[in-house]
């Protein structure tokens, strides 16, 4: 029972780091076009100390260069006509959100089959 | 209580390694997108089932946390193995279709520990003269 519930715990984990890094990548998405916007980005980390789960880090910012968009008549546009877009790539964080609902789906698939498991297990007290 | 009835020690042995082996499983699973985690894994029931038989028979001791027949725990041991596939750039070994195959195993190995268990427990009560 303990390892049966230490795989839900694992596969929480798991879910809940997914879901973060699927709501920073609709974060991304939704700022595409705000000007001077970089995209956040989210690590995981193990906890090694715990169940072999996994967190999310802290939030940080990509820092590569913003694109450069000409457009004279933009309220922002500098003196060339240019003006700083976000650095979001729509190709990127669609691939991202793609791989995070995969991930996302397994775990839950496995917390699916734990959950499974443990009820097979008390079905065996019923009779 | 505890039945000192080989099939269902058996049957109990197969199933917590089982749930043992699946919490591995969703360790790995869960940590399927850190940079530089290494999948892991356990030994299969049957390996270590059948080393354990052999040490038996060489009379050497039981080696601490392995599986035996007569056993409380049966954790086995947890390996690092970066065979299961090819490393991604960061550093991850994780295969998810190698780990869902795997789980799926767990699963079915889970059911047969539980489908003997409650099948002797059956024989036994019908022995004792109550059907079911």
């Amino acid at each position: 029972m303990g390892d049966l519930l230490s795989t839900m715990a694992s596969s929480v984990s798991g879910m809940s780091a997914q879901a973060a890094r699927l709501r920073l990548v609709s974060e991304n998405i939704a700022n595409a076009d705000t000007p001077g916007y970089r995209r956040k980005l989210v690590p995981f980390e193990q906890i090694v100390d715990g169940a072999g789960a996994v967190r999310t880090g802290a939030v940080h910012l990509d820092t590569s260069s913003l694109e450069r968009v000409y457009e004279p008549s933009h309220p922002m546009a500098g003196p060339d006509g240019y003006y700083e877009s976000s650095n979001v790539n729509l190709m990127i964080e669609i691939a991202d959100a793609r791989e995070a609902q995969r991930s996302y789906e397994a775990n839950l698939r496995m917390f699916d089959q734990a959950r499974q498991m443990t009820s097979s297990l008390l079905e065996l007290l019923r009779r | 209580m505890k039945f000192d009835i080989g099939i269902l020690q058996m049957a109990q042995n197969l199933a917590v390694h089982a749930s043992a082996r699946q919490s591995v499983i969703a360790q790995n699973i869960a940590n399927a997108d850190t940079p530089g985690y290494k999948a892991r894994d356990m030994a299969t029931f049957a390996d270590s089932f059948r080393e354990t038989a052999y040490m038996r028979a060489s009379s050497s001791p039981v080696r601490a946390g392995h599986i035996a027949l007569g056993t409380e725990r049966s954790g086995g041991d947890i390996f690092e193995s970066a065979e299961f596939g090819a490393e991604s750039p960061n550093g991850n070994t994780v295969s998810l279709e190698d780990q869902l195959v795997r789980a799926a195993d767990v699963k079915y190995q889970h059911d047969l520990a539980l489908g003997i268990y409650s099948k002797s427990m059956n024989i036994l009560r019908t022995g004792m003269g109550r059907i079911r």
